[in-house]
């Protein structure tokens, strides 16, 4: 059986025990886990029923199972046995030849209906030593409980001796096991099951409005640090896959030091602006009405990166890949090499129900993979209306953290929001997240005789000096052309401003 | 699934017991090996489907029966009977039980069960599912 093993603090004076590591199979839950499953712990699946519970504990039996160190799973009174292997071997890792000896199904309903469970025990201890299994999994003990509590002659001990018995036996021979239950948060307390337990997953799943959201938690694990709090997963073809709240980038020390250099923006008069372009890694909103130039600022700034011969990635909401390239062509900006050679890669992330820690694994994967050292997230709005409606309410933490991990493997974000216009005040986002920006330019209307002009300004740029003046700009078919200061107005941040009463009248002459 | 029907009845009939038809011999062997993974009841069911499907095409399995416990019953009976090819019963019941676990959990399961049974049959499990369902 492969291990993750680990050495742990076996520094002087602190001679532990090394508690080996399993793999779990599924993508994302060994980080979860603190690294794996602990070898010979005695654990619980527990969730509603259609959560995923089975094909977990398949995923962690094909991940595991050798002809030497195979699998053993007993089925009691669930699903039957035949309906589960027909559906199983769907999932990609179903790999057959593990069933010729590395993989073994042992039905255990005739035992748990008719006898008690000193012969359940029996039956699965007499197994266990004949096969001497790495991985065991009892499907659904939940039953095996169950029957023996419908019992006159069980009482509430003989249960927790039972499964005391279980764990010490299973533990002994070296066998790492799962016990599948559709149990319910209320079961918790007191019940002697999850008091013996070593580990404790619950999956959930739930649906709002239309949207369905699973979500697992490690509500226990001996011996070992994992990640706290609800992970979002998903079950494809694949089986499960789970989307860590650290994104994968908890390993990551990075080194990187913000802002040791600046990024150019495409537009040099806005660098300028900006008191020499974004510092590396920070994290800059474009935030500006609709048609303020937003995306086509964005495509200036991954322009810019490419011809610096920086990879770039663009992760779009609204537009289709192929028209965003056809917009960046517009403006003179010809990305399909860098597209076809890897150095500019677009993400499209459109489907219903997604999650901003699954969207983030998607942007960290493609950041990872090309090292990538320029971002566009092209929107923010758009990415709010991508997700379940159960994410919606946590897209601002979500945010945070995604943008905090980014920017901490050296990335520099360029995130755009729209803002609705109104013409009493200058509002940086309707979502309140521009507490997640380093920096923030805002782009806006304002309404000057007669003609509706384009302003920008730095808003804010962190631990360094920046312009304080409003340019004017316009977007040209060459990108974003910045003017000059728009000097002789007082209230350019409503957007409706007036002549500055100091002002020679001259200098609020329409263009 | 025909043919390996035959080839099981084949090699069961070689170390055949005296008094038992190699048709309860094979079904005995597989329900061995099915119910350990499947339970008694589903084996059971499944043996009793396998039975219905094999009347259709030998009436005179009719006499058949399944036990509560998944054996054949009353085979050697109808095995006596002149008149009767207990030989094309015997491959229909035994096909149609092997064809039915095709159908529900894919013929690479299928196969690696019968192994566990007759380890000594080579088993060609390069066929697709279709050619011998």
């Amino acid at each position: 059986m492969s291990t993750n093993g680990k050495d742990q603090g076996n520094g002087p004076g602190h001679d532990r025990v090394t508690i080996g590591q399993l793999p779990t199979g599924v993508p994302g839950l060994d980080e979860i886990l603190g690294g794996g499953l602990p070898e010979f712990s005695f654990n619980i699946l527990a969730g509603a029923p259609g959560c995923g519970k089975t094909t977990l504990a398949h995923q962690i039996m094909f991940a595991n199972a050798t002809p030497e160190r195979p699998a053993l799973y007993f089925t009691v009174l669930g699903e039957p046995a035949i309906k589960m292997l027909r559906y199983q071997q769907q999932y990609s890792f179903f790999e057959h030849v593990r069933l010729d000896g590395a993989i073994r199904f042992i039905n255990l309903s005739q035992v748990v209906l008719d006898q008690d469970l000193g012969a359940v025990l029996d039956a699965i201890v007499k197994e266990v030593e004949a096969s001497q299994p790495g991985v065991v999994v009892v499907d659904s003990f939940r039953t095996v409980v169950r029957k023996a509590q419908s019992s006159s002659s069980t009482n509430e001990v003989e249960l927790q001796g039972f499964v005391q018995r279980l764990a010490l036996h299973l533990t002994s021979w070296q066998a790492t096991t799962f016990l599948i239950g559709e149990y319910v948060e209320g079961e918790l307390r007191d019940n002697p099951v999850f008091t013996v337990a070593d580990g404790l997953f619950w999956l959930y799943q739930s649906v709002e409005r239309n949207s369905i959201v699973r979500k697992l938690q490690v509500m226990k694990l001996r011996g070992q640090e994992s990640v706290p709090g609800l992970h979002t997963f998903r079950i494809t073809e694949h089986g499960l896959q789970t989307f860590p709240r650290t994104f994968g980038l908890n390993n990551n020390r990075s080194d990187h030091v913000k802002g040791r250099r600046r990024l150019s923006t495409g537009v040099p008069k806005l660098d300028v602006l900006m008191g020499g372009g974004i510092p590396e890694g920070d994290s800059l909103l474009v935030a500006g009405p609709s048609g303020g130039g937003k995306t086509v600022l964005g495509i200036q700034y991954i322009a810019e990166g490419l011809t610096k011969g920086e990879p770039c990635i663009v992760a779009m909401f609204e537009e289709l890949p192929n028209e965003y390239m056809q917009r960046a062509a517009s403006f003179g900006f010809d990305l399909d090499k860098n597209r076809k050679d890897g150095s500019l890669k677009l993400i499209y992330l459109r489907p219903l129900d997604l999650s901003v820690d699954e969207t983030v694994n998607e942007i960290v994967t493609a950041v990872k993979e090309i090292g990538c050292k320029r971002l566009v997230i092209d929107s923010l709005v758009g990415f709010e209306m991508a997700l379940a409606p159960d994410f919606r309410t946590d897209f601002r933490e979500s945010l945070y953290r995604m943008i905090g991990a980014l920017t901490r493997l050296g990335v520099t974000i360029l995130s755009t929001v729209e803002v609705e216009e109104n013409f009493t005040s200058m509002g940086l986002s309707n979502f309140t997240i521009s507490f997640l920006a380093d920096d923030i330019l805002r782009l806006r209307y304002a309404s000057i005789n007669g003609q509706l002009r384009k302003m920008m300004v730095v808003v804010k740029m962190r631990r360094s000096q920046h312009s304080i003046d409003m340019c004017a700009y316009e977007v040209t078919s060459r990108g974003l052309q910045i003017g000059e200061p728009m000097r002789g107005y007082r209230a350019l941040t409503s957007g409706i401003p007036g002549p500055w009463l100091e002002s020679p009248q001259s200098q609020i002459e329409p263009k | 699934m025909r043919d390996l029907a035959r080839r099981l009845l084949a090699a069961t009939q070689t170390a055949a017991v005296p008094h038992v038809h190699e048709a309860v011999l094979v079904s005995d062997k597989l329900r061995i090996s099915l119910t350990r993974f499947a339970g008694v009841d589903g084996f059971t069911s499944l043996q009793r489907r396998a039975l219905v499907l094999a009347r259709a095409e030998v009436p005179s399995l009719q006499s058949v029966k399944v036990g509560a416990d998944g054996r054949l019953e009353d085979f050697e009976q109808l095995a006596a009977d002149t008149g009767t090819d207990a030989a094309a019963a015997a491959a229909a019941i035994t096909a149609h039980l092997l064809g039915l676990l095709v159908t529900f959990i894919g013929k690479p399961l299928t196969l690696t069960l019968v192994h566990e049974a007759w380890p000594d049959i080579s088993l060609d499990k390069s066929h697709s599912t279709r050619e011998i369902a």
